[in-house]
């Protein structure tokens, strides 16, 4: 449980130390040249990687609709427009108002999916969100 | 080498923020359907394989503009360093430790929540010292109450809302 636990806070740090890389990257390139390098990179990584432990492709790959095949090319848009927006609005603004736009949609997204959702709960956590969201657009 | 300090949000940046999040969570959702085929080593693989020759092909497209303005930012900011292209090895170790913490007790609740906190905390050190070589922001109590009010709406969607 304790290493869970840290294991889950490390990915949350290598989150910001991911963005905080490809932003630096992109300062001396492109956003787009620094999200093909994150895919590329991570993509050798994670081949060795299954190329050591075996079993990487499931056998019912067949059966995988087309359109789980789109999420890396959404993975380029979202490392590109990070390295875009981190040196234009800082590592706090854009963690917490990507994580504003990832609740909110996802709040959303598993209503309109019929998923159980408590709706006080997700109606107190959308306001504060949005009163968050407003405090990040005013000089302090 | 030194950059200026980041200026503060603009509504575009609002938007182009959120929009990011949004596109993360779907993201995640479609991750998540390959991971169900494949498990997550698999579904990561997926998304960096396809990332990799989505971004090559529009790179290619447009490769006569994207050179001048790399050769425009190198000029100003200097070549990147060799350890920024590291990010998707971050990004790699990232998808073994959630998936990990996805099934352990904590599920994926705590496994979100506590990611969420890690987060904040490295935001909040890497504005203040400007770590990477990326610029450094003065925090006011804005930034500290923006913080509470998108963390803890966040913690609430989490722990009480989904489910």
């Amino acid at each position: 449980m304790i290493t869970s636990a840290v294991f889950a806070l490390v990915a949350g740090l290598l989150v910001i130390l991911s963005r905080q890389v490809n932003g630096r990257l992109s300062l001396s390139s492109t956003p787009l040249i620094s999200s093909f390098w994150n895919h590329c990179v991570g993509f050798v990584v994670l081949s060795a990687l299954a190329l050591a432990i075996g079993g990487l492709l499931p056998s019912n790959a067949g059966e995988i609709p087309w359109w789980v095949f789109t999420g890396g090319a959404l993975g380029v848009v979202f490392v590109a427009s990070s390295s875009w927006l981190l040196p234009r609005i800082g590592a706090v603004n854009s963690t917490l108002l990507v994580i504003a736009g990832q609740m909110v949609c996802g709040v959303v997204f598993d209503m309109l999916r019929g998923e159980p959702v408590t709706l006080w709960a997700a109606g107190l956590g959308i306001v504060m969100i949005l009163a968050g969201m407003a405090l990040t657009q005013r000089r302090g | 080498m030194s950059f200026p300090s980041a200026p503060r949000a603009n509504p575009l940046h609002l938007l182009a923020a959120f929009a990011t999040g949004g596109l993360l969570s779907l993201a995640v959702f479609i991750n998540g359907e390959a991971a169900r085929y494949g498990g997550p080593m698999f579904s990561s693989w997926l998304a960096h394989g396809v990332g990799m020759v989505v971004s090559a092909i529009v790179l290619a497209v447009i490769w006569r503009r994207q050179r001048a303005a790399k050769a425009a930012a190198e000029s100003e900011a200097g070549k990147a360093p060799l350890w920024a292209y590291i990010g998707g090895v971050l990004g790699a170790a990232t998808v073994m430790l959630t998936s990990t913490a996805v099934n352990s007790p904590l599920a994926l609740a705590g496994t979100l929540a506590l990611g969420l906190v890690g987060q904040v905390v490295l935001s909040l050190a890497a504005d203040f010292w400007g770590l990477l070589g990326l610029p450094k922001r003065r925090l006011g109590w804005r930034d500290g109450a923006a913080v509470l009010l998108i963390g803890g709406g966040s913690l609430v969607i989490i722990l009480f809302g989904l489910g």
